[in-house]
């Protein structure tokens, strides 16, 4: 008789010690979180079979490759209307200065972008060449790569953007990863975003909450 | 599912090669349909529905005659159009046509359940269903999950300007209804040093933005991980896709509201009134589980635009948005963007303690 007690008890026991451990781990979720499920199961990511390549469509793109970071991002000397801008500035800019009927080129051009301390047209135009652009050292920078040229002074933005915290991508999410690049999106005379009126005004929500 | 065993019964009005088949009146060739007495008819737990699919799930259920009598009618008034549709030597093809599509959406399944060529089946029915009521093609999707993927979505806090253009982009992206301006994404106005005050937020605002001493941010459905509104759901509507998305079958939610009471974040909204978009605005690019047109007396919700983000666009909103304060990608892929966001920028989500996991990121320059 008191065997069977204690082939009971100890069944009982065994029972609830399964139970409380079985009860922790809920079948559902395998994961503790959400960050422990993305390091485990992307672990064996071998890529997918969607790619960014039908969505970019006719933009032109270059691969640039910055720290660990490849990337493709638009081409740009296609898109400037009048490139080369040798075309008509054939004089450097210390002969038209010497000039006593200098002409007016790009007249409507403002500089909004830090202050006259700090730059002026030629801190990024070549004024020797006009084709391309000049950095602090006066190194020669291609219009193709005129990140360079912001990434001078904008170091932080320039590290968010080469990893993707900083910026768009175009048209998709798939690799390969396609990038915009700052001047499109930032006129880079006057870079900063303008004050505007919303897009959009919830009439219903405003007539509900009065 | 081959054409002979099919999950619920159709009615075949003479234009269709489909035949109802089984022995009994309903169809169900498994003997479900109430009137022969199985015994798994009598063990019914909620959660237990899981494992019966299609018609089982209607009929294979206990139930009282009151209920009963309820489903019946519903039924019965697509069953009497059908037929009466069916019989009538005077209408044409379209409408016996209509009446076999009506038949058939009304006993279909639960989308979640369906095989691969149900869904096609469904999506088939609901794009004639459509041209034949305003003679206009819609493509609809029925694309599943994309293996290796997880769907992730992170919000720059300091570079949202309270714009807006995400929210016209979704609405426009997502047939949403016009007149009730019921809107996926809110964009709230937020006092500079008094942190998240969700309170004293206005997310109505209409001034020039951003305003002075405010900060903007934005929220929508989180897609979360762990998400408490299936968990509530007493039809298992909705549910968490493998890629992450949380989705609703609008056909089969019944409208009872359980997962907008238990979302923690106010992700849901509902149709009050039959949802109206102008035929010119409508986008016919559609997906089932995401921007095709709704009913009266549903849920619905952001899906990431399922629609775009499966065929390997970013949604709509991402694209919409002025200043990039939008990152959306991929979370099992260690090189994507996302990824580079959460591993080296500061990011936090809204109510973490909870354990709902959401996979919506905010974080700051």
């Amino acid at each position: 008789m008191k065997d069977k007690y204690h082939i009971l008890y100890a069944l009982s026991g065994l029972f609830l010690v399964t139970s409380f451990f079985s009860s922790c781990k809920h079948q559902e979720h395998e994961y503790h979180n959400i960050t422990d499920k993305i390091e485990a199961e992307s672990k064996d990511y071998q890529g997918i079979s969607i790619s960014s390549e039908d969505f970019i469509g006719d933009i032109k793109t270059l691969e640039i490759s910055e720290g660990a970071h490849t990337f493709l991002i638009p081409e740009r000397k296609s898109q400037i209307k009048s490139y080369t801008c040798t075309e008509c500035h054939s004089k450097s800019l210390a002969q038209m200065q010497n000039e006593n009927e200098a002409k007016k080129a790009h007249w409507n051009l403002g500089l909004n972008h830090a202050d006259a301390n700090t730059m002026n047209c030629v801190t990024c135009h070549d004024g020797s060449n006009m084709d391309n652009l000049i950095s602090l050292t006066g190194n020669t920078l291609d219009f193709n790569y005129s990140y360079r040229l912001c990434a001078q002074c904008h170091t932080n933005q320039f590290d968010d953007w080469k990893g993707g915290a900083h910026g768009k991508k175009i048209a998709s999410w798939a690799p390969p990863r396609a990038s915009m690049t700052c001047v499109n999106c930032h006129n880079p005379h006057d870079p900063g975003f303008k004050s505007r009126w919303p897009a959009k005004f919830n009439t219903q929500t405003e007539k509900e909450r009065r | 599912m081959g054409d002979s065993i099919k999950k619920w019964f159709s009615l075949n009005l003479g234009n269709s090669n489909t035949k109802p088949s089984g022995s009994c009146g309903c169809g169900n060739p498994s003997g479900g349909c109430g009137s022969h007495n199985s015994e798994n008819t009598d063990e019914n737990a909620i959660g237990e529905e899981r494992h019966k699919d299609g018609f089982e799930q209607v009929f294979d259920v206990k139930m009282d005659r009151r209920s009963a009598f309820k489903k019946l009618t519903a039924s019965l008034m697509v069953g009497a159009g059908a037929i009466t549709t069916s019989c009538s030597v005077i209408v044409g093809d379209e409408t016996k046509e209509k009446a076999q599509i009506d038949w058939e959406e009304q006993f279909k399944g639960n989308y979640k359940l369906m095989s691969d060529e149900e869904k096609k089946g469904t999506v088939d029915r609901l794009v004639r269903s459509y041209q034949l009521r305003t003679g206009k093609t819609i493509s609809m999707s029925s694309k599943n999950a994309e293996e290796d993927v997880l769907f992730g979505y992170a919000f720059n806090i300091s570079k949202c300007q309270g714009y807006m253009d995400c929210v016209t982009a979704c609405v426009e992206e997502n047939n949403q209804d016009r007149s009730s301006q019921m809107e996926y994404i809110r964009i709230h106005e937020m006092e500079d040093g008094k942190g998240f005050n969700f309170n004293e937020a206005d997310d109505n605002y209409y001034h020039e933005v951003p305003a002075e001493g405010h900060f903007y941010m934005g929220t929508q459905c989180f897609h979360c991980d762990n998400p408490p509104c299936v968990e509530v759901c007493p039809v298992q509507a909705t549910w968490r896709e493998d890629d992450g998305l949380v989705v609703v079958d609008y056909d089969w939610c019944v409208g009872c509201r359980y997962c907008m009471a238990a979302c923690p974040y106010d992700g849901r909204r509902f149709n009050w009134s039959t949802p109206e978009v102008p035929e010119e605005e409508v986008n016919k690019n559609q997906h089932y589980l995401g921007n095709r047109m709704r009913k009266k007396g549903v849920v619905e919700k952001c899906t990431f635009c399922v629609q775009r983000s499966r065929a390997g666009k970013n949604p709509a909103c991402v694209e919409a948005c002025p200043t990039g304060a939008r990152i959306f990608g991929n979370l099992l892929d260690p090189d994507s963007t996302i990824r580079w966001v959460l591993e080296n920028k500061k990011v936090f989500r809204l109510k973490e303690d909870l354990g709902t996991e959401p996979k919506f990121w905010y974080f700051m320059d």
